[in-house]
């Protein structure tokens, strides 16, 4: 398929500048990130002292913020894959009965092209307490739930949950899209041969819609996973991994052991450690789906 | 029966338009209200008398022009080189005959996967070695490098299938693969080129912690970061805040009523091919 034969340093005047930059700014860094992973060292002063995995040791075994870090980006993860069905559910509802679904979806769509630094600043006043003008305690307020009114992002046990509620918001748009993008090419004869046979509605949605759409699933099912662990920005804006490392997730705990602390070997063998958990989660639902497809099909 | 399940799914839409638009309209509002029409705690109300003095105390206040120019720029520039260097890239891997073409691919690809956040630590310090820490170049050469992976996907993808005989009706007229990637190649290729334009532009625009790690100094400062800078300087104004954020908001907002389906179009396709 490939025609064209040309000299190698042709090749080389195509390829190199890119690849070389490209290496320079994310394979280097890495390399470079696996090797002060090994060492104890304050990034500032020239004491850089090897002393093996004991990072990675400490980080498993000693380190009393790192499980509940990794459990806290599961469960975002979790959260996140679980909003795919719902914006499924919609965009077949949304094909079904809008005219102009398009415009409805990139409506739904808005937050999706907003920075992480809007978002969040603007979720931080909604969640305000009321003395500062917060929306939600404003609603609870006037419909007299004024119990239930906390300040959401400053307390322990609601803050996390807040975040992930403003992720779900924003990317709720984003999985629509896709879904509807997907359903929209399911081509509408199929439908109607159905319905000669007398399935439509939901029964036509599970014999036709489900098995078709499955590749397009996995694409959300996929993003939201990858985004979901290596979600971090919004945190760093809304709540820098606080109160009292209540949000911390595994980039965040990297973040501040770094740039916070001083911690450059250690933080380092945080940001490997994220790598592998990348790594080898990406392979692993690659292969779950690659499963379900072949039962599918 | 129709009718009732066709009012139920209007009203679940409508009420997912109020739950995905209300906080944008909630904020719109607030930008004009006053500081005690805010602290009342009203949650619905209409500002009594817009207050435009928010923004002109804000504009005034902060760099908004100067975080605005630095975006542009930061951006702009971005776009182009990515454009040019992941073009270039694509070009050899899906048409020129060579064994290593999957392998760099591949190389490409595996960058998807890695997060962009490991690489701050490592960055700052080489970036602080070469001299070109808190400078606009620290941040535009690891945007280009991360965006490159998505973009050469996408253009690898659609240029394998450009039919063969128009390359070779040109090299039998003496074209130099140099001139077939210009004259032919490229401007066959506009509509992925245009899809990785709207990816790279979401993207860069809206990125935040490599400039909250890479740049100090004011003169420098991106969008997201001058506007997360002004929010922590001004805590308590909250008038002038609402007014900065709107301000932050409206340039990609601007471009999104003008290119709605291209954008919607063009996420989907770098979804899709990501």
């Amino acid at each position: 398929m490939n025609v064209l034969k040309v000299r190698w340093w042709t090749i080389g005047i195509f390829v190199l500048p890119c690849l070389l930059l490209y290496i320079m700014m994310v394979f280097v860094p890495i390399v470079v990130s696996g090797y002060n992973s090994l060492m104890l060292w304050d990034g500032i002063g020239p004491n850089k002292t090897f002393i093996g995995l004991e990072n990675y040791r400490n980080i498993l075994f000693n380190d009393p913020y790192f499980w509940p870090a990794v459990k806290r980006t599961l469960m975002y993860a979790v959260f996140s894959m679980l909003e795919i069905p719902v914006t499924l559910l919609f965009a077949i509802l949304i094909n079904r009965y809008v005219r102009r679904g398009n415009t409805l979806v990139s409506i739904y769509f808005m937050p999706v092209i907003l920075s992480v630094v809007i978002i969040g600043q603007l979720w931080k006043t909604i969640y305000n307490p009321l003395d500062m003008g917060g929306m939600i305690n404003g609603i609870l307020n006037s419909i007299g739930m004024e119990e239930h009114m906390t300040a959401w992002l400053s307390s322990p046990k609601f803050a996390m949950y807040s975040l992930y509620i403003v992720s779900l918001w924003q990317y709720f748009g984003y999985h629509l899209l896709i879904q509807y993008t997907g359903v929209q090419n399911i081509p509408t004869d199929i439908y109607e041969a159905a319905k000669i046979d007398g399935a439509d509605g939901f029964k036509a949605d599970r014999y036709i819609t489900l098995p078709l759409i499955v590749p397009v699933f996995k694409i959300s099912i996929v993003l939201a996973f990858i985004g979901s662990l290596q979600a971090f920005d919004l945190i760093m804006v809304m709540t820098g991994g606080g109160p009292a490392h209540a949000t911390d997730v595994i980039s965040t705990l990297m973040y501040n052991s770094t740039f916070q602390e001083y911690k450059y070997g250690y933080g380092s063998a945080l940001a490997m450690t994220l790598v592998i958990i990348c790594l080898v989660f990406t392979v692993l639902i690659n292969s779950v789906f690659k499963r379900v497809e072949n039962k599918v099909s | 029966m129709e009718s009732i399940k066709k009012g139920v799914v209007y009203l679940l839409l409508a009420v997912l338009v109020v739950t995905q638009l209300y906080p944008l309209l909630w904020l719109i509002l607030y930008s004009f209200k006053t500081n005690e029409e805010i602290l009342s705690g009203s949650f619905f109300a209409l500002p009594q008398n817009p207050r435009f003095a928010n923004y002109t105390e804000a504009y005034e206040a902060g760099n908004y022009l100067q975080y605005l120019f630095n975006s542009v720029f930061v951006t702009v520039i971005t776009m182009v080189v990515v454009i040019i260097l992941a073009s270039m890239t694509a070009y050899a891997i899906s048409r020129f005959r060579w064994k290593l073409a999957p392998v760099a691919l591949l190389v490409f690809l595996l960058g998807l996967m890695i997060p962009m956040q490991a690489t701050l630590l490592p960055l700052m310090t080489m970036f602080s070695k070469i001299d070109i820490l808190n400078t606009r170049w620290s941040l535009i050469l690891p945007y280009i490098a991360f965006q490159t992976p998505v973009a050469i996907f996408i253009m690898s993808g659609f240029m394998k299938g450009i039919p063969h005989e128009i390359e070779e009706s040109a090299f039998m007229d003496g074209a130099s693969v140099y001139r077939i990637f210009r004259s032919i190649i490229m401007p066959i290729s506009v509509p992925p080129i245009m899809t990785v334009c709207i990816l790279t532009f979401i993207n860069i625009w809206n990125e935040y912690i490599l400039a909250a790690t890479f740049i100090s100094s004011e003169r420098f400062k991106t969008l997201p970061f001058g506007v997360n800078s002004f929010v922590s300087q001004y805590a308590v104004n909250y008038g002038n805040i609402g007014a900065f954020l709107v301000m932050g908001a409206i340039p990609v907002i601007l471009i999104y009523f003008i290119l709605s389906e291209r954008i919607t179009k063009g996420m989907v396709a770098g979804a899709v091919k990501g």
